[in-house]
Order: structure tokens, then sequence, then C-alpha cells
């Protein structure tokens, strides 16, 4: 009797068909060709472009200054923040832009030290989000705060009476948190920037000559030069992770700290972290998206292979999201505490329990399309799905703030908010991001160029039997 | 007066600058009287150089230390100025301290490593440099020392090993 081998399975036409040079990595163009690339992608406006700026600028200039000249000029009074709820939208929208920073900073940092190549494109992308986003809570945290003239006490200086600030106070703990990282993001930006900034000086003229002249700061790629900013860019990895770690968990604190129900919880640290993941993943997603769809050349470098990465990482971030969220439901609701019960009770029966079923469908909806490799792959569907779980994490963020603050243990205070100027100080407050984006998408290159080069060539295709194999050097 | 001339040899490829430098060094050239420039970083293993010395790391852990330092003032030293009592909390708390100091530590580190790449790499500088744009195109280059009487003898050699050009280095405004 004879054996007949039978296959395990049979290859679909299409991964047979799947072609090495699909990858960035295994498509290398000469250096200059990219560059070129990179800077025709800059240098190229449409008319659509000045349309949506001025568009975006005239939101910035009605719904975020002259709102909140407005506010200033008028008084918190404008806002819908009362007894009890005294921290509103504004609030919603500090923890939110926080999040969003974090992606930055886990694709570049996190995906840099694990060597993870299919990074090396959308680093900046991510990284300039981190800045960007920082700038917005920054501003929402001014704007909550009413009388913005006085933010200086929050400096660590000590007063006429000699009186320091409470360094003891989680409120100062999140000012000095939030600045670390605001000023190291900021340095860790512009440091992988310094050589592509070289390469835009090489090849401007003009004005744009001496704006990358300036920050360019003399760079030339010496050996000395390269080995002093590969060892700052290996220190600002591996450090600024912590950093990162530390933001948002203190940035929980800000609520865990206080003995009230809905915040105390000891997984609010861990819970905010991967919240912060989550919106900040979602929003690389739509941004690169963005930046594929609208920018010359960047078809080339931004490839299916790179939003199935980030579908990766938005797969997983989201289910340990789930995980996080269900921990931080189930251990009040199983302690039965009394005030526990009626707030829980309040978010999901009471005339907001709309906000509740939609971050949970925002958040958990999208798990049933990103666990599939193939829809990972289209760009504009993971767009679609950022777009969503940042839905989803915005109105988590309401329910955690002005909704828990609804319910204290003092019931005659019941209020619900109502958010009135907030809602405009919103747009407008987004407006600025988009807004600071499109124009940093023409001053400054969105691709590292330089980082592509060096990944392709470590990269190299072997073959083994009938395939052909990536392989990759170790010569970062 | 100088007796010697800084000359600037150009390569397409990393294998025939690899080859150049092994040259150069054969032709009495020292690892000290040449640089590599090129528009990405190479190491040093590659190149067959030896490791540039770099004071970031030190520069960094200084940082690093002061930073903690002035965590440490911040949370220990301002209430010994002035002692405010909050909430029956303790005027020197560790836990607390941990969080200001460990901010300011890593503040500090990343600062001075920033501080520490430019400073070390003599940054920032406007002043003209020996340099030629298609270096960030890709291509490589080497700057070297050539004692006076051989440059004739290294540029046949090296065009002879593939460079593109050796021509004398001239400082330019970047």
């Amino acid at each position: 009797m004879s054996a007949i081998a039978k296959p395990l399975f049979t290859p679909s036409r299409e991964e047979e068909a799947e072609d090495p040079k699909e990858h960035l990595m295994h498509d290398p163009m000469p250096r200059g060709e990219m560059n070129s690339m990179v800077l025709d992608s800059m240098h190229s406006t449409t008319w659509k472009y000045w349309t949506l700026t001025g568009v975006l600028a005239f939101i910035v200039v009605t719904c975020l200054f002259a709102a909140w000249y407005y506010l200033i000029m008028q008084g918190l009074g404008v806002a819908g923040v009362n007894r009890p709820v005294y921290w509103g939208i504004f609030l919603v929208e500090v923890v939110f832009w926080i999040g969003i920073s974090h992606a930055g900073t886990f694709i570049s940092a996190i995906l840099r030290v694990l060597k993870v190549e299919s990074r090396r494109p959308f680093t900046r992308a991510a990284e300039l989000m981190t800045t960007f986003g920082l700038v917005q809570a920054g501003i929402s945290v001014f704007l909550h705060m009413g009388r913005v003239w006085l933010s200086y006490w929050l400096v660590p200086y000590p007063n006429e009476r000699g009186l320091w600030p409470d360094f003891h106070s989680p409120l100062m703990w999140d000012f000095m948190a939030i600045n670390t990282y605001l000023l190291c993001s900021t340095m860790y930006l512009f440091l992988p920037l310094i050589p592509d900034l070289a390469m835009a000086r090489d090849r401007s003229t003009g004005w744009r000559k001496t704006f990358y002249k300036i920050l360019a700061i003399g760079f030339r790629g010496t050996e000395g030069e390269w080995k002093n900013l590969k060892t700052a860019m290996n220190i600002f990895a591996f450090a600024i992770i912590p950093v990162m770690f530390s933001v948002h968990t203190i940035v929980s604190w800000d609520f865990a700290m206080a003995t009230r129900p809905g915040w105390s919880s000891s997984v609010f640290g861990p819970y905010f972290v991967i919240g912060a993941l989550q919106s900040g993943m979602a929003a690389v997603a739509i941004v690169l998206f963005m930046i594929r769809s609208t920018m010359k050349n960047m078809k080339y470098f931004l490839r299916p292979e790179h939003f199935e990465t980030l579908g990766m990482l938005m797969f997983l971030v989201s289910l340990a999201w789930a995980y996080f969220y269900f921990n931080d439901y189930l251990v009040p609701w199983y302690g039965g505490d009394m005030w526990d019960k009626i707030l829980n009770t309040f978010i999901q029966t009471g005339p907001l329990w709309y906000l509740w079923y939609g971050m949970l469908f925002c958040n958990l909806a999208p798990l049933v399309i990103l666990w599939n490799k193939k829809w990972r792959r289209i760009p504009w569907l993971l767009a679609i799905l950022g777009f969503v779980i940042n839905v989803g994490m915005w109105l988590e963020r309401y329910v955690i703030i002005p909704e828990t603050l609804t319910i204290n243990r003092m019931p005659f205070t019941w209020r619900i908010y109502v958010p009135h100027i907030e809602i405009v100080l919103t747009i407008g407050n987004f407006a600025l991001f988009f807004l600071l984006y499109l124009l940093a998408s023409r001053m400054i290159p969105l691709i590292p160029v330089w980082e592509v080069q060096e990944g392709q060539e470590s990269h190299m295709l072997r073959k083994i039997g009938k395939a052909k194999i990536s392989t990759v050097s170790d010569i970062d | 007066m100088s007796d010697s001339t800084m000359l600037l040899a150009v390569f397409e490829e990393i294998e025939p600058a690899v080859n150049g430098i092994e040259k150069l060094r054969e032709l009495g050239v020292s690892d000290e009287q040449m640089n590599v420039i090129s528009g990405v970083p190479i190491k040093e293993a590659i190149l067959g150089r030896p490791s540039a010395l770099s004071y970031v790391s030190r520069i960094a852990m200084t940082g690093a230390f002061l930073g903690m330092l002035f965590g440490i003032f911040l949370i220990y030293g301002t209430p010994f100025l002035f002692p405010l009592h909050v909430g029956g909390q303790p005027i020197y708390p560790v836990p607390q301290g941990l969080i200001i100091t460990f901010e300011m530590t890593m503040l500090g580190l990343m600062g001075f490593a920033f501080l520490g790449m430019l400073v070390d790499s003599g940054f920032p500088s406007y002043t003209p440099k020996e340099y030629i744009p298609e270096i960030s195109d890709g291509k490589i280059a080497i700057l070297f020392r050539c004692p006076d009487g051989q440059q004739k003898k290294l540029v046949d050699a090296l065009k002879k090993i593939g460079a593109e050009s050796v021509n004398p280095a001239e400082a330019r405004q970047l």
C-alpha cells in the first residue's frame, strides 16, 4: 500500500502572487530620488490645500481665539461647568489630547527599541502628533483655568511670601510630568529630523534655504555627528518610554487619588495608559491615511504593509483596553458599594445612557474588522476605524469625567452637566490641531528619508528552496 | 605654513569607500587624519574605522544626576523652606517624592543628552565647512589630510578603486 502525500493546504492565488516589491524595504530607490519625492510633496500645494488651510484658520480664529477671549471677558460662567461638575469638556480634552500624544512615543520609541522595521516611514508623522497633541492639551488646561493669566503660579518658584507650589498635589505632578513629556518629545522629534533638514537645506533655495540652514544647525553627517546623534536617539528611545507611561498614569491619578465613586481605583493607571495608546494608534491611522491620499508621492512610502502593522497594534491595544475596562468595571460592581452602584446605574440607564453604549460600541466593534489581515491593509478602512475608536475614546473620557462627577455622596447637589461655550472651543481646538499639522506637512519632511534608506540597505531577499525570504542585517 | 592639503574623495557605494579608507591607510594617511561623511549612519565596523568617541552618554548621566537632585530639592527642600501641612499628610513623604524625583531625573537625562549631542558635535555651527550637497543624496565622502607632494599619488590610487572624484576640499557655506 502506498501513501499519497497531500498538501496540508493549498496556497491561495493571492499568497502565491505576493511580490517582495510590495514591501518598501525591498523596493529601494536611489536616495536622491527619494529626497526629491519628499521635497516635491512638501512644495506642491494646490488650491484645495490653501482653501482648507484658510477654512481651518478661520475656525481657529473664531471658534478658539475669539471664543476664548469671550470666555476670559465673561468668566467661566458662560461655560457649563457648575456644582457638582467643575471638570467638564475642557478636562475631557486634556485627557483626550494627552492620549493622542502617546502614539508618537509608542510608535517611534518602542518600535525603535524593538527594531520593528516597518516603523521607519511613519515615525515622524506620529512624533509630530505627540508634540501637537500636547500643545492642544496645554491649551485645554488654560481654557479650563479661566483666569489663564495666573497660570504662572504653577511654575516651581516661590511667591513673594516664600511659599512654593505644593508638590504633594497630583495636579502639580501633572504639571511636571506633562512639561517633561512635552520638552522631551519635542527634542525627540527634532533629533532624527536634523539629517532630513540638512537634506532639505542642500536642495532648497531662497527663504527655504535660510529656514532649513538654521534648523539643520550645521549638520554634515560626519562620523562623530552620526555617533552623537545615534547615541542621543538611543537614550531618548529608552528613556522616553517610562516617561510616556508615567504621564498618563499621573493624569489618571488626578482622578484616582480622589476618594469618590467611580474614580478611586488602583487600576486607573494602566487603564489610562492603554486608553491613551488606543486613541493614539487610531489617530495615527487617520493621519497616515490623510497624508497618503492628499500628499504627492506618499503612496511609495506609506503602503498597505504599514497600515497592517498599525492595524495589528490597534487590534492588540483594543483587546487590552477591553480587558482593563472590564477589570475596572467588574471590581466596583462586585464590591456592591452603594454609591458605585448608583453611579453605574446612572451611567447605563440614566438620561445619558447612549454615551456609555456608544463608548462600548466604538471601542469594541472595530475588533471585528481588525482581526482580518486583508481588511487591516485597506488604508481608508483603517482610517474609518481610527475615527470610530477616537469617538469611543472621547466618549469614554466624557463618561469618566463630567458624568461621574454628576453622582456624588451628596444627592442634593446632583446636576447634569450641559456644555455651552465648550462645544465651540472644542471645535476650535480640533481645527488648530489639523491646521498645525497641515502647515507642518509643508515645512518639515514628514518621511524620515535617511531612516528609510538605512532600512532598505539592511534588508535583502534570500532564496531558501523555492521561496524568497526577507532577511534583515543588523547594521542599525 | 601648512604642509598638507585637505582632500575630499567622493564614492557612490560603500564598498569602494571602504577600499578607499584601506588604501589611504596603506599610503600613510592615519585614521585620525580622515573622516567619513555620509547621508546615512554607517557603523564603524563596516567602514573598518576605530569607534568615534562620544561624550553624550556621560553628559546625559550627569544631567540625570542633577535632575534627580533638583527633584529631591523640590519635594523635600521646598517644604523645609516653607512647611505646609495638607490633609494630615507628612511634610516629607517618600512615595510622592518619587514621582517628582523621577520626572526631574528623566528630564535631566534627556535634556542633557540633547545638549550633549549639540555640544559634542559643535552644533549649532554656521561657519563654512568642507562638504558637498551630493552627500545627502547618498554619496559617501572621505575627507582626509594629504601630505604635501603625495596628492597625485593618492588621487590616482583612489580613482583607481572607484572614487567618483577626488578634489581639494573647499570650506563652503552649507
